[in-house]
């Protein structure tokens, strides 16, 4: 966990920096650049519109042989994601490969929000809700958007 | 393991969300999860966890004592019960004490974690060395705060200019009160800072910082400001204040004899090279000689968060992690003396790492917790070597304490000396290693020591022929340098990265292909880490290197 900081999160972090994504901001920590702050708008016709979510990302040592470590630090209704805001999502796990990036880690978050996956579950009772009542759900997707995620 | 109970989880993992353990059973496999899985002790712990809220903890006498005891017990009495029981955790299989559960229990509901705050707040001692790690360790443990929850903090103490001049006469809970602060605003850090940094918090930590105060106020006044500045929005709003002057005034306190003001000495100057540089003043590093000096703290072979002066012979950790460092020389035949002074009496593991040892400061992970490295820790009075400890017989110590470090690598053997005293050799860490010795130490929350490599006299030198680090050590003046963070962020941005570089590290050039895809643009160090392409996910049979095998390079050679 030395300050020296490999080249390759370098780069990552200089292209943020000079070519946003659109809806996604991703700001290294002042104090820890292996530490960024993650904010994620929530994407258009889904029922997190409007939402701003904030994550936390953090490079392990041996990123990019590893996967970064992402979690939801905002309250969210998603049958992926629990409540401790962790996320089910593959190319986090065994899907990673060290030819993605943050960039791309964000994006793929950021798909997940408008493509719910009721099939892989993480947060059960969730997932549960939105096989049985699919517009109930949303509703209560909408209705924490609103209070958590502004 | 020195500190199964201090920095070993990551906030993240333990406190999200009011009112839920995380249920380890049901998570099991995901990313975020694994963090766990280095807690052997605290996931047994929960899982074994039945709903009603009685704890079944297995195998340790610490917990033997009556559990309707501990469910009874007042906040105030728990905060204390932990107080004690936390210096006798000193095994990493150990669980936390059932007090910290039952707290972290009584802080899941938003009156009761204003209640757990408000116990330490008035019960926590001044003078218990490890009174503010506690602190830090039981906001880690409960849930995370809403603005909402802090708010009804502020509603009950009311922090103003006016509330701060209590502090003259209650200096305990001012402590406690600025120290609470700090750590809320290192873990909600963003947008909640700024909402919870409202004008009379700031004004309550700015009257604070005022030599009239007892040290320790003022101490966790200026950490709680510095964590606050963590946020952009905060650091205009606390720069546009009188900050800068009180810092001036609290830096001429850098060399003061008492420890206690050098803490303060240490903070103010460090933030003002660091996070709040002052136009026109300028940074001690550009002031400092160096001629002198040919070891120091290596700035590269840190931990993220400790703090190192612009000297590179003092560090200090204000972080919840257990942070380490290693010195810049070291030493492998012959025998060696260093002296540590240490400025603070809480947690600390001084002493000897090689390379090979790994500092895992979010685990707990530092100097004497693994094979490569034995340190001494003068609070538990203990020595630890391989993650296990055993007691010693030295003193507790004291602020001001000189430890010494004398290692025989012909004998094999290390002795550490308190205040001159030398106690029996210790030679365990010869099991694993011979050479490559660096000074190496792990630092507590709020912790600090200051290192002397030789280049001023030691204090308490040993009877034995010894070398000292700085008649033998080299080190290029631009490597005497500890560049503050801000500096150091600058650097880092405008290094240029070639673009034939390897895609994975961009360390070095691409130059190999992967066959049977026949991708390329990575490096064949990172392609022999790999078993699929990066890109197309198909298994790799064999890497082909595309540099020339036979790098005919005729011209040029007139003979």
């Amino acid at each position: 966990m030395s300050s020296g900081l490999p080249r390759r999160i370098i780069k990552e972090t200089q292209r943020l920096m000079t070519e946003p994504v659109s809806g996604i901001s991703a700001v290294p920590d002042e104090q820890n650049a292996r530490y960024f702050h993650v904010h994620i708008a929530g994407p258009k016709d889904s029922p997190f519109e409007g939402g701003n979510f904030k994550l936390e990302l953090f490079l392990p040592e041996d990123y990019p042989m590893a996967a970064p470590k992402v979690r939801f630090v905002t309250k969210i209704y998603h049958p992926n994601i629990d409540k401790l805001g962790r996320i089910c999502l593959d190319i986090l796990k065994d899907k990673w490969s060290p030819a993605l990036q943050i960039r791309t880690v964000l994006l793929s978050i950021q798909a997940l929000l408008s493509a719910p996956n009721p099939d892989d579950p993480l947060a059960n009772d969730v997932a549960e809700q939105w096989k049985m009542n699919e517009s109930k759900a949303i509703e209560t997707a909408r209705e924490w958007t609103r209070v958590h995620a502004h | 393991m020195g500190n199964s109970c201090f920095g070993k989880r990551r906030r993240s993992d333990s406190s999200y969300g009011h009112g839920n353990q995380p249920n380890i059973n049901s998570m099991g496999g995901d990313s975020a999860g694994q963090t766990w899985n280095h807690v052997p002790g605290y996931s047994n712990l929960y899982s074994d966890r039945p709903q009603n809220g009685i704890v079944m903890v297995r195998g340790s006498q610490m917990f033997t004592c009556d559990m309707n005891h501990i469910w009874n017990m007042s906040v105030e009495s728990l905060i204390l019960w932990t107080l004690k029981e936390i210096r006798r955790l000193v095994d990493s299989n150990q669980d936390p004490p059932l007090s910290i559960i039952r707290l972290n229990e009584i802080g899941e509901s938003e009156s009761g974690w204003v209640k757990v705050v408000q116990g330490m707040i008035s019960t926590i001692p001044l003078d218990d060395p490890l009174g503010p790690a506690v602190i830090a360790l039981l906001l880690d443990e409960c849930p995370l705060p809403t603005v909402e929850t802090v708010e009804k903090l502020y509603d009950i103490l009311k922090p103003s200019s006016a509330l701060a001049e209590e502090a003259l006469q209650y200096p305990a809970k001012h402590r406690n009160f600025t120290c609470i602060l700090g750590c809320v605003a290192g873990i909600l850090a963003g947008s909640k800072s700024v909402e919870l940094l409202n004008e009379d918090v700031l004004e309550y930590l700015l009257t604070l910082l005022d030599p009239r105060f007892a040290r320790e106020v003022i101490l966790f006044a200026l950490v709680a400001l510095e964590k606050f500045s963590q946020t952009g929005e905060n650091k205009v709003t606390i720069c546009k204040t009188s900050i800068h002057q009180k810092l001036l005034e609290l830096e001429k306190f850098r060399d003061s004899h008492e420890t206690k003001f050098r803490e303060v000495g240490f903070c103010a100057q460090w933030c003002l090279d660091n996070i709040l540089p002052l136009e026109g003043r300028t940074l001690t590093y550009e002031r400092l000689s160096m001629e002198q000096c040919n070891v120091i703290l290596n700035d590269n072979d840190v931990s993220e968060y400790l703090k190192i002066s612009a000297d590179g012979l003092e560090a200090r950790s204000d972080a919840l992690s257990f942070e380490s460092v290693r010195s810049t020389f070291c030493v492998d035949e012959g025998t060696w003396y260093y002296e540590v002074q240490v400025l603070t009496d809480g947690v600390m593991q001084i002493g000897w790492a090689t390379k090979q040892s790994k500092f895992l400061n979010h685990e707990g992970v530092g100097i004497g917790d693994d094979e490569f490295s034995f340190s001494y820790d003068g609070c538990r009075q203990l020595y630890w070597y391989s993650a296990t400890s055993r007691p010693h017989d030295h003193p507790q110590w004291k602020p001001g304490d000189i430890i010494g470090f004398l290692i025989d690598l012909e004998k094999k053997e290390m002795v550490f000396s308190h205040n001159g005293v030398a106690f029996p050799p210790v030679n365990d860490v010869f099991q694993s290693v011979s050479s490559g010795f660096f000074a190496a130490a792990s630092f507590m929350s709020f912790q600090q020591c200051r290192f002397n490599f030789g280049m001023t006299p030691f204090k308490f030198p040993p009877k034995v022929p010894f070398k000292k680090f700085n008649d033998y050590a080299f080190l290029p003046p631009e490597k005497k340098v500890i560049l503050p963070r801000f500096k150091k962020m600058t650097v880092l941005s405008s290094l240029s990265i070639s673009e034939s570089s390897c895609s994975i590290c961009c360390d070095t050039e691409a130059n190999t292909k992967l066959v049977p895809c026949h991708h390329s643009g990575l490096c064949m160090e990172c392609a022999m880490q790999i078993e699929q392409c990066p890109l197309c996910r198909v298994k790799i049979k064999e890497r082909v290197s595309l540099i020339p095998t036979n790098p005919v390079t005729d011209q040029g050679d007139t003979g």
